[in-house]
């Protein structure tokens, strides 16, 4: 079933394009190849991920001065594509450091961030047909 | 929410996201999720318990 979608998403988008829109809306790349399911299950699971972290007062890592690690984590940060720019756009994401929610909160936002960098990956192996289903 | 709730939510996604991404089929997924939540929920229980006698100054 998925096959037939994904020939066509592979005929009219290549697999840099389906990587960036897969970035930018989680599980929007594997929608793109066909992988309905899936792409569906990662968009749930991201999504909460990071209105967790955001109800949870966390922080959207960005790049800081004299602090190697912040970069690491501005990576995962702004691996949540989309959801890290109306975050941001919203005011979200500053961290309230004095919360006792706020290390969990950084948690769960580096941690969808990093899933969808990680589905990024898998958008590649089966739009280069190294992967199957 | 406690921090033993936010512990198993993100167990949870955890065990889901990489349930689907690694495993082809249904059986597949749920053993493979059963036991990386079990790991990371038994896991962190265990770790928090060894950090007992190291309370935080």
């Amino acid at each position: 079933m998925d096959s037939r979608n994904a020939d066509v998403a592979a005929r009219t988008l290549s697999v840099p394009v389906l990587i960036v829109l897969g970035w930018l809306v989680p599980g929007f790349g594997h929608l793109l190849l066909g992988r309905r399911l899936r792409a569906l299950v990662f968009a749930v699971v991201i999504l909460v991920s990071f209105i967790v972290g955001i109800a949870l007062q966390g922080e959207l890592i960005l790049p800081r001065a004299g602090e190697p690690l912040s970069y690491l984590a501005a990576v995962a940060s702004i691996g949540n594509g989309v959801l890290f720019v109306v975050a941001r756009l919203l005011g979200l994401g500053d961290g309230v450091v004095t919360a006792s929610s706020f290390e969990y909160g950084t948690s769960f936002l580096l941690m969808s961030g990093m899933m969808n960098l990680l589905l990024l990956l898998d958008i590649h192996d089966i739009g280069v047909g190294k992967k199957e289903w | 929410m406690d921090h033993f709730a936010l512990l198993v939510l993100q167990a949870l996604l955890i065990a889901v996201f990489f349930a689907f991404l690694w495993k082809e089929d249904a059986p597949q997924r749920l053993r493979y999720f059963g036991k990386v939540f079990a790991a990371l929920v038994l896991g962190a229980i265990v770790l928090g318990w060894l950090m007992l006698p190291f309370p935080r100054p």
